[in-house]
């Protein structure tokens, strides 16, 4: 069985490493009829990777961007979560606030990135406040969806054994909106990842949204490529070495171990 | 040797004393002045047809419902001040068994309202386990399982809390009948090792006859007593037997 495995895994990879090459071939073939600020080569776009990885405000950039990217989806969570297993476990309450839920949805980022200016300006408040206010709807609706699925049953289990509601809250309900918050989570922060650069290019002075306007207004297309594959690259390992574990783990009992 | 262990709660206070029980669900009378007692260590059977109010009853036995009427008493004490309620356990028709835990946190759930240490908890769940012979599959998920082994993981949940009550709402109506009679056996092996007070529910008459020392017949619409017949036949009862299949003929009767 493990053979056959890293059989397929060899083959993944050589997949994987064909696409690349084909991908860069291409690239460089286009570079070289088109001017270099439209479409720049694969050795330049290196040289500006290197660059920036050696520059002196790169941790500082990606930092600040990461921070505020991490605060705008705890808040997220933190407010989405609660207020969806309030809808989730009240009809009323839920028929209630319905409408306000699919205005939110259909607010753009960029409506949301105007309004933080005007209210908090430069600075780092705007950028938190356009990543909240685009996933904190995401995370409270799946989780309000998973709190609809809350089996009686179980409940009634938990009653019988005279548990208190903090428990069947936290043994019961918990566990059933699990897969539902974290499939929220997954989506919110990917969105809010992307709309955090759009906040930055407009109401931000560090951060890697900033430099890449800078970028932008000085046409430096290989910094804005470099930065891109930078980004690219960072979200690939997030997923393969933190969220995907992490989503093995917890809910392998969904799928049989043998 | 069952039967006479079990027949010892006359001289003692009743595990279980309804007076006068009535429910209402608004308009429809669904139970009306149900009366009985249920000793120390008996097995008391709630036949009757769909509709007699048998598991409205239960749940007001094992308090997920209030009566509208009557006093419910368990071990001589008022139902509202009972201290022991978490030793009356609650077997379910379906197995309920939490897809997310193990087996053994399956079990362990039980325990979770007591205040008991987590270790301490789970020694308890592998002994459980161990009772219903499942201690191997400790670390199984529900999934793995078949009907019949979920039906002894649920069993095993409700006899972790060491039940002085254990109530059942039709809990093997599910399995095949073979597996069912498999559940009797070990059931009433359970029941003799820990001498529990067992009140379960069934439309089966045959399930009735063959675990119960007692059995009250309902009536349907709104649920009240017909009949309440002893069962003095000597254990195990063989459904085949001449004089259990007498006994369930003479009862079908009463239904």
């Amino acid at each position: 069985m493990s053979s056959m495995l890293s059989n397929r895994f060899v083959i993944l990879f050589a997949q994987r490493l064909l696409l690349v090459a084909v991908f860069a071939i291409a690239w460089w073939y286009a570079a070289g009829r088109l001017p270099s600020f439209v479409l720049p080569g694969p050795e330049k776009v290196f040289a500006a990777l290197n660059n920036l990885w050696h520059s002196a405000t790169f941790v500082h950039d990606l930092g600040a961007t990461m921070g505020r990217v991490f605060s705008g989806f705890a808040l997220a969570a933190l407010v989405g979560t609660p207020l969806g297993l309030a809808l989730g476990s009240s009809r009323m309450l839920a028929q209630f606030f319905e409408p306000i839920l699919a205005v939110f949805n259909t607010v753009s980022s960029a409506i949301w990135a105007i309004f933080a200016i005007i209210w908090f300006g430069i600075s780092d408040a705007t950028t938190v406040f356009v990543v909240f206010m685009t996933s904190m709807p995401l995370i409270l609706t799946n989780v309000w969806q998973g709190a609809q699925t809350v089996e009686r049953q179980y409940i009634d289990l938990a009653r019988s054994f005279r548990m208190s509601r903090g428990q069947i809250l936290l043994k019961i309900y918990l566990p059933t909106i699990l897969p539902y918050f974290f499939s929220g989570a997954r989506l919110a922060f990917g969105f809010g990842w992307r709309v955090s650069l759009v906040a930055e290019t407009l109401g931000a002075s560090d951060g890697i949204g900033y430099r890449l306007r800078q970028a932008a207004d000085l046409v430096q297309s290989d910094q804005v490529f470099a930065w891109t594959i930078l980004l690219v690259t960072l979200m690939l390992l997030l997923e393969a070495g933190v969220l995907k574990p992490l989503e093995r783990r917890l809910f392998r009992w969904k799928t049989s171990n043998q | 040797m069952t039967a006479q262990a079990t027949f010892t709660f006359n001289a003692s206070t009743p595990a279980l004393s309804l007076q006068g029980i009535s429910k209402h669900f608004g308009e429809l009378e669904v139970l009306r002045d149900i009366s009985v007692q249920v000793g120390q260590g008996e097995i008391l059977a709630l036949l009757g047809t769909s509709g007699c109010g048998k598991s409205t009853l239960l749940n007001i036995l094992s308090g997920l419902l209030e009566a509208d009427q009557g006093t419910l008493q368990l071990e001589g004490l008022e139902a509202a001040q009972f201290e022991g309620w978490r030793r009356v356990a609650y077997m379910f028709q379906e197995d309920r068994l939490l897809p997310w835990r193990s087996v053994r946190n399956n079990v362990a759930f039980g325990l979770e309202g007591s205040g008991l240490s987590k270790s301490e908890r789970l020694a308890r769940a592998d002994a459980a386990l161990k009772l219903v012979e499942l201690d191997t599959f400790a670390k199984a998920w529900p999934h793995q399982l078949s009907g019949g082994m979920r039906n002894r993981v649920a069993l095993a949940r409700s006899l972790v809390v060491e039940p002085s009550v254990l109530l059942m709402d039709e809990p093997f109506s599910k399995l095949d009948p073979q597996t069912r009679t498999q559940m009797h056996h070990e059931l009433l092996r359970l029941q003799a090792l820990k001498g529990m007070t067992i009140v379960f529910v069934t439309h089966d008459v045959e399930e009735a006859v063959v675990l119960a020392d007692r059995v009250v017949v309902l009536e349907p619409r709104p649920g009240r007593i017909r009949d309440i017949v002893s069962i003095d036949l000597n254990r195990p009862r063989v459904p085949t037997a001449a004089d259990v299949s007498e006994q369930v003929r003479q009862l079908r009767l009463k239904v």
